[in-house]
């Protein structure tokens, strides 16, 4: 008995060592392969496009540009579709690389589909506010769009803060939106779940000293800010994900593509953040039907167009708490909400939204566009 | 104080957790997947400890300290440049601060003005069809009233046109 156990050790040993030998070798030659891909990867840098649907500008005022996409079929649906990007970001993300646009959906789905690119403030702008963005720029916008187009009323697509933005703009023009359609917008910040609520608290943010100092908002300091929310995912983990995964040609492709975004922040309007701090984060007068808009208030229950709710199960920026109440606080009959499991930004580009939900929400949009 | 006990929290918390995740080090398995794998222990539970960290009260006593350091250290900055300016008679930030926000005064009390002159006028066409329709309805009432009333209504006026 004791003979049959032995060599059954010893088997296991040499079993061990064996798969010790192919995992070592294994190891070695995906390291060499790593090293060869390093060279190559400012080339692949520089071949990051920012924004991959053909497209042509079509009003521009200030900074401003409208984009309206151009799609290989006819148009199907008499109103048009508008994207409302937040003011912190730059917008393409919304059509980052094939595969992963949100905007070809509903340009292949036969929509007249434009996108709302706000361009980099400067000094100068640091005193619009929130009624220039909305009763100014975006009526603007939704008025040329109805001139152009000849449809009475206009769908937008707000994602993030451009998601408050056009919240705010159907509540006070709710004549002129046809549709809503939302992606992780901030509504109700009265949750504490979100670290951005927690850090605008007004016993530890003096947002009037900061915005008084600074001016507009550092790009910087809003993407520090954002890699602090994960930092150890942010600042450890993606790295060594990046150097482990440098010779898969598919990995490094997303990768840049997202990291290009990720670090092409924007400045904001001094006042504009001032006014979203104060009113929204630390006020939380939105839901309140309180918030201030220049010579308006913002009442949610005008709203009555047909609102379809996208939200993030992960989102680390706007948690599922800071969205789902607005579906109760409006007045509209026609609404759904779809929670996806994903984080802010897979919402938009994960492969499994791609295939799934934006496919859902073309089919919804369609429905109520004609 | 307590903000110091907290960074120590984080780190004992840190250094506590990572060490737990070493204890499950198993040697039988190859070492590049072992490692692998409590790299991704050490790293969840490194990014347990700062998650919780970063929720304190204390880390944000500290982020609101350093912030309205740097705020003051900026702002004496600005002063000391503007003192220089104003020596040299040249425009300063904050000159042309205030200029852009005259400029935007101007701009908002001439839009106000503009959005009440359009609240007014638009005030004035509603009555005007208010209006337009009662006298519609007492050229009507005229027209049934006047002794030729059963003759053919005149023909409309013709406009040259432009």
């Amino acid at each position: 008995m004791s003979t049959t156990t032995d060599t059954n050790e010893k088997t296991d040993t040499l079993g061990d060592w064996e798969a010790w030998q192919t995992s070592f070798l294994n190891e070695g030659f995906t390291n060499l392969r790593r090293l060869a891909a390093l060279p190559f990867l400012p080339e692949k840098m520089a071949r990051v496009r920012k924004g991959v649907t053909p497209r042509e500008i079509v009003y521009e005022e200030d900074r401003l540009k409208l984009y309206r996409y151009i799609g290989e079929g006819e148009i199907k649906h008499k109103t048009p579709l508008c994207f409302v990007f937040a003011l912190v970001n730059r917008p393409y993300i919304v059509d980052l690389k094939e595969g992963r646009s949100v905007v070809a959906h509903f340009v292949n789905a036969g929509f007249d589909t434009y996108l709302i690119d706000w361009g980099t403030p400067t000094r100068a702008e640091r005193f619009l506010t929130t009624d220039d963005y909305v009763n100014g720029y975006m009526d603007n916008v939704v008025n040329y769009l109805r001139e152009r187009t000849g449809a009475d009323q206009v769908s937008l697509l707000g994602y993030c803060m451009g998601g408050t933005l056009s919240t705010i703009y159907t509540a006070l023009h709710q004549e002129k939106v046809r549709n809503l359609i939302l992606l992780a917008a901030g509504i109700d910040f009265a949750t504490r779940e979100g670290l951005i609520n927690l850090w605008t608290d007004p016993r530890y943010f003096d947002v009037d000293k900061f915005v008084d100092t600074m001016g507009n908002i550092p790009a910087d300091f809003l993407q520090n800010a954002f890699l602090m929310l994960k930092p150890i995912a942010n600042l450890i983990e993606k790295p060594i994900n990046l150097m482990e995964n440098i010779h898969k040609e598919e990995f490094v492709e997303d990768y840049l593509y997202m990291e290009t975004w990720l670090n092409d922040n924007i400045p904001v309007p001094g006042e504009v953040y001032r006014e979203f701090a104060k009113y929204l984060f630390q006020q939380n007068l939105l839901t309140k039907n309180r918030l201030p808009v220049g010579r308006h208030t913002v009442d949610l229950r005008k709203i009555t167009c047909p609102l379809l709710n996208l939200m993030a199960k992960n989102d680390d920026l706007v948690p599922c708490a800071q969205s789902e109440p607005l579906n109760d606080l409006v007045s509209s009959r026609d609404k759904e909400k779809i929670v996806w499991p994903a984080g802010h930004i897979g919402l938009a580009v994960s492969g499994k939204a791609q295939k799934e939900l934006w496919p859902r929400a073309t089919e919804w949009l369609a429905k109520r566009s004609q | 104080m307590d903000q110091a006990a907290a960074f120590q929290k984080l780190w004992l918390d840190t250094f506590g957790n990572v060490a737990n995740v070493w204890s499950q080090f198993s040697p039988g398995s190859p070492p590049p997947e072992e490692m692998r794998r409590v790299r991704g222990g050490m790293l969840k539970a490194m990014a347990g400890a700062w998650d919780e960290f970063i929720r304190t009260p204390q880390f944000m006593e500290m982020m609101k300290a350093s912030l309205n350091g740097a705020l003051d250290l900026r702002r004496m900055g600005r002063e000391g440049m503007n003192k220089m300016h104003e020596q040299f008679e040249t425009p300063s930030k904050e000159d042309l601060d205030s200029i852009l926000l005259a400029i935007r005064h101007v701009e908002r009390r001439l839009l106000d003005r503009v959005e009440g002159v359009g609240d007014r006028v638009l005030n004035i066409s509603e009555q005007l069809e208010k209006l337009d329709e009662r006298l519609g309805k007492m050229d009507e009432r005229i027209e049934k009233l006047s002794p030729g009333a059963d003759r053919p209504p005149a023909a409309p006026r013709k406009t040259k046109a432009k």
